[in-house]
């Protein structure tokens, strides 16, 4: 076995120290009747070799990035990353260390523990910072819980349906085993119905949850939103787009009690999913109700400037089931990406990429939007992301095709929104150049037409 | 407050009633032993007052870096008095726990929870055993 | 030599000016941004974030990282997080085209091998697990339980019984008493028998018709392996009730046992620790699950299906309990778990657990000549020590002999867990180290507990930080850098 030192005559020494006969003799702990009598039905070794090239087969099964132009966002997205990011990251001190159970040997990971806590604090305006969570959906999730605990409320949710049509899954899902109710406020034009929203937040609600740019790719009135929770002492969690920040208002000078975000975009690859990263920073009165690790800043016994985990009694391993949240592992190799993303962007970087993003995703709405057979959804304005109609009603078929021609055209909303089965969601990155953009539009254009209308 | 004079809960609480015209006023504290235990203190969470407890009830929680400990009333009440200076002094509550470290007073609405605490001399005992 | 002047803090490197990227022109005709986004919504500034070039960015990080103690650096026996080698190929492999940069809303017909590589994972992990019904949604251990236990709440809200309770050994990680709080039930402690295994006096004076499920960790935080496992399941499923398995501690039964064989109904793989994804100083993890059939239908949406040789997400399955995780969960951590199992192949799993049980037992034999180990005299893939005797005589506490051991170039042992074992530590050498590592660990061990008290109590000593004032960063916390941060205390 590769990673194994123990040779013959290692083992025979070892067995002999410990007092048996064989290594089988150290199972007989495993009562007989349960023990596996043969050996797993898996297939056989392959040696590193023979793993590339059957890892080499499947990936060429694939379209990716490199071999097709990706217009799909929905989350995730095909933002740049600085080769910086990639350079540190895989520095085995980082990515084969763990939590710094230890502070005196894990300095590094805890100053950037709380280098990434002030850098997200710094982005979203809000006081304090965890160390991360697992992904977007599961901190818009942890943030709701969050509330219901700091309202003391766990009657009522409210959220409207231009949120992540995923992370209101997972609200679902989390919310059913509590016995809270999750309303769905309806969303108008491709945002937050207000009138709607403002009947359906009272007394017994505990937040409400909001994504600004939200699912669609539009700006959502976060201020309202955050008036119409307060006025009934609801919180406000905001879902934001981290990029977006480079441009757009700070969720915490919007009037979010929470802020969560999906961190992906931050120097993270997309990998079909995850791991990505899950941001959550909240008003300083909560910090006690914060879920996950969180780095402070202390001196050690001689006065020099060093971090520790904090608040450490907020959690499982302490509090067990009275803990804040069940979370252990977080997502620290991503927050570290995220820290060296920001770092290496700084103000002027984030706010260039966030400016490409809706030029680019504005003209490509234009060049769509231009040709007879598609529409704009929605009116509102979009930063990069925005919903199309297609006049035709063959979204499948059209994004398949588009698909063969190697461009990933976009998101068909169906499957969360029947009623928007003729609509398909765009996204454009800093990373779409103009030539990309035009066949993207041209591919479009040259679609495939439904055999029912032109036979 | 004299700690000989008082009585404990299993859970570390001390308490004192005092009676003045029928009315019964309980000043609930935790040990000695307990702060001890739990070494240097860093956050204290305290109840509204107006809160109505039942005896056993949890009340409020102290915590040091790596424990968390709940406090349990003695006795069935409302919550009359917060101490809030604790949780910006911590330290009162090992230099001065029956005294300038109490931590509520209860209008007590029943107290046939006190036949299950402990005297002084029984209270010593069950520390002598955790210890 | 720690270089101060890199590893000031980002923001007092910051110089207002400086940068670390350049953005390509606008390619696209430019328009005023005011016609794009109403002015209410933009910001005024742009967020106040450092200012450093990409050298800069580099030296401070990379002296960071210096600071660390790793897997790839040192001895590292963090007893319950099987600090295992993590293999560079993983990495590459996980990292190349074609898997690393697939967007999660990708059509299917356009990520047949990734599909296929996330079948075939579903399939070794029923395997492995002697459970057939795989989902790989769940993010961590951790969710992985959580994730379960809705599985149940869901089966028993269906047959309509009211079941409110789920009870888990008070040896047991705290993720599974905050995990039963968040699915919605109440949580019940059982006892540890003197012996270290499930207390069954207890456990039956817990048991009746409202627990949902009994979770345990086996073998258990102590290292043992529950001889009672069948007859604590037979108990269990006698009141209706179902086995969690919490398989933090799967790497010392690979291929030796399964859980779907002693009972088990659910449970979840820990793979950044059984399977080697790195575990990234702190995450990711994943924690897949594998439940029985009959819980199969509860499983969280989607799970990867084949048909005819093609492959495809499958969403209708109605009494799924929805969705715990955005997209598909995390696939990178899963790839590398894919790669480490099809490296080692049916008997090479097997030799893992074989090599983790022998060093384990080996280091123990030589440790308990050094510190009493009260849960026997074998092992599986770690042993819970204790310095209680130690504590007593000379006033040397558990975390004074991992501090120390720090100074001789050993991560130090995980600490004060399990809670049932006064100052312990509990130690997990894993298969991927050598005998002459396990012995220069206990030798140095030994030499420690002949240290004076007053030394050991100051250590560590070699490291640039000593202990840290943890009293004063949790009663004043200080969680994010500030301006007025006194930046002259590294210069001390």
């Amino acid at each position: 076995m590769p990673y194994i030192y123990n040779t013959p005559q290692d083992q025979q020494d070892m067995l002999e120290a410990i007092g048996v006969s064989s290594i089988e003799d150290l199972f007989d702990q495993i009562p007989a009747e349960v023990r596996l009598a043969r050996p797993l039905d898996l297939a056989p070794a392959h040696s590193e070799m023979e793993l590339s090239q059957h890892l080499a087969g499947l990936a060429a099964q694939n379209l990716h990035t490199a071999n097709s132009v990706c217009f799909l966002g929905g989350g995730s997205y095909d933002h740049f990353v600085p080769a910086v990011v990639d350079a540190i990251a895989s520095r085995g001190e980082f990515y084969t260390s763990y939590t710094p159970y230890q502070p005196e040997v894990s300095q590094g990971n805890l100053q950037v523990m709380f280098e990434y806590q002030t850098l997200i604090c710094q982005l979203t305006g809000m006081d304090v910072s965890n160390a991360s969570l697992y992904d977007g959906g599961n901190a818009a999730a942890e943030a709701v819980l969050m509330a219901m605990s700091a309202t003391k409320r766990t009657g009522k949710v409210v959220v409207p349906a231009s949120v992540h049509p995923e992370y209101r899954q997972i609200l679902e899902t989390y919310l059913t085993s509590l016995n809270t109710e999750l309303v769905t406020v309806p969303a108008e034009d491709g945002a937050t119905a207000l009138a709607a929203l403002e009947a359906a937040v009272d007394e017994d609600t505990a937040c409400v949850l909001v994504q600004h740019p939200n699912f669609f790719g539009a700006v959502e009135q976060t201020e309202d939103i955050a008036h119409i929770a307060h006025q009934k002492g609801a919180l406000l969690v905001v879902a934001f787009d981290p990029i977006s920040l480079g441009l757009l208002k700070r969720p915490g000078d919007c009037g979010a009690d929470i802020a969560v975000a999906e961190g992906q975009s931050l120097g993270t690859p997309m990998q079909y999913g995850g791991p990505y990263l899950g941001i959550m920073a909240c008003r300083e009165k909560f910090v006690r109700r914060l879920p996950g690790r969180i780095g402070g800043e202390t001196v050690d016994r001689r006065g020099r400037r060093c971090w520790v985990l904090t608040l450490q009694t907020r959690e499982q391993h302490i509090r067990r089931e009275k803990a804040t949240s069940n979370i252990c592992t977080n997502q620290g190799l991503f927050a570290l990406r995220a820290a060296i993303y920001l770092a290496t962007l700084g103000p002027q970087g984030l706010r260039e990429t966030a400016e490409l993003c809706v030029q680019k995703a504005n003209y490509a709405r234009q060049q769509i939007t231009q040709l007879d057979r598609f529409a704009d959804a929605f009116s509102r304005p979009a930063f990069k992301e925005f919903v199309v109609r297609d006049r035709n009603n063959q979204v499948g078929p059209m994004l398949r095709d588009a698909a063969e021609q190697g461009i990933l055209a976009g998101i068909p909303l169906q499957k969360w929104y029947p009623h928007l089965s003729d609509c398909f969601l765009v996204t454009v990155t800093e990373q779409r150049t103009k030539q990309q953009i035009e066949a993207l539009a041209n591919c479009l254009a040259n679609a495939q037409q439904p055999t029912a209308i032109h036979a | 407050m004299n700690p000989e004079e008082l009585f404990y809960c299993e859970t570390h609480e001390w308490v004192s009633i005092t009676d003045e015209g029928g009315s019964k006023t309980a000043t609930v504290g935790i040990s000695k032993f307990a702060v001890d235990q739990l070494t240097d203190l860093v956050f204290m969470e305290l109840p509204e007052p107006g809160t109505e407890v039942a005896a056993g009830d949890e009340f409020g929680e102290v915590e040091s870096v790596k424990a968390v400990s709940s406090l349990y009333a003695p006795v069935a009440g409302k919550i009359l008095e917060v101490n809030h200076d604790l949780p910006d002094k911590l330290e009162t509550l090992s230099e001065d726990p029956y005294g300038a470290g109490w931590i509520i007073r209860l209008e007590v609405s029943d107290d046939s929870a006190l036949e299950n605490l402990l005297d002084y001399q029984a209270y010593q005992k069950q520390c002598a055993e955790e210890d | 030599m720690r270089n101060r002047l890199a590893t000031q803090p980002l923001f007092d490197l910051s110089k207002p000016g400086r940068r670390g990227a350049r953005l390509p022109k606008c390619d696209v005709p430019v328009q005023e941004l005011e016609q794009l986004l109403p002015a209410w919504t933009q910001a005024t500034e742009p967020p106040s974030l450092p200012e450093v070039t990409e050298p800069e960015v580099i030296r401070h990080f990379t002296n960071l990282s210096t600071l660390n103690m790793s897997v790839d650096t040192h001895f590292y026996p963090l007893g319950s997080c099987t600090m295992k080698y993590n293999p560079k190929r993983n990495e590459r492999l996980a990292g190349t085209h074609g898997i690393v940069d697939l967007h999660p809303y990708q059509p299917e017909d356009t990520i047949q091998g990734m599909l296929q590589l996330l079948y075939e994972l579903q399939e070794m992990l029923a395997e492995i697990s002697g459970l057939p019904a795989v989902s790989l949604q769940p993010a961590a251990g951790a969710h992985g339980e959580l994730t379960a236990l809705m599985v149940a709440g869901a089966h028993f809200r269906e047959s309509g019984e009211i079941r409110t309770k789920v009870l888990a050994p008070d040896s047991s990680h705290g993720t599974n008493p905050a995990s039963a709080r968040m699915a919605g039930f109440e949580s019940v402690m059982i006892k540890s028998s003197d012996a270290g295994f499930v207390d069954m006096d207890d456990l039956r004076s817990k048991l009746d018709e409202q627990v949902a499920v009994f979770m345990i960790t086996n073998p258990n935080t102590l290292g043992i392996f529950d001889r009672q496992v069948s007859e604590i399941s037979d108990l269990v499923h006698k009141f209706g009730g179902l086995i969690y398995l919490d398989g933090a501690n799967m790497n010392a039964i690979l291929g030796v046992t399964r859980p779907g064989d002693f009972g088990a109904d659910m449970m979840h793989f820990n793979p950044h620790k059984t399977f080697s994804g790195p575990h990234g100083g702190g995450g990711p993890g994943a924690g897949p699950i594998c439940v029985n059939e009959a819980l199969g239908a509860y499983l969280p949406v989607p799970v990867v299906v084949e048909e005819d040789g093609r492959f495809r997400l499958e969403y209708e399955r109605p009494r799924s309990i929805g969705r715990v995780r955005s997209f598909f969960g995390n696939v990178g951590v899963l790839v590398r778990a894919y790669c480490y199992i099809l490296s080692h192949g049916p008997d090479g799993l097997r030799r893992v657990a074989e090599n983790a049980v022998l060093n384990a037992n080996y280091l123990l034999s030589r440790v308990r000549h050094i510190l009493p180990v009260p849960h026997g005299q074998r092992c599986m893939h770690e042993f819970v020590a204790t310095a209680s005797d130690l504590k007593k005589k000379a006033g040397v506490t558990a975390m004074d002999l991992g501090k120390r051991l720090l100074d001789y170039g050993f991560h130090a042992p995980t600490v004060y867990f399990p809670l049932t074992v006064p100052e312990c530590l509990m130690i997990e050498p894993t298969e991927t180290e050598s005998k002459e590592t396990l012995d220069a660990f206990a030798e140095t061990l030994f030499r420690i507990t002949e240290e004076p008290a007053d030394l050991l109590h100051e250590t560590p000593h070699s490291t640039y930080t000593s202990r840290p004032d943890e009293v004063t960063a949790a009663r004043k916390p200080q969680l994010k850098w500030s301006p007025t941060s006194d930046s002259d205390k590294t210069n001390h």
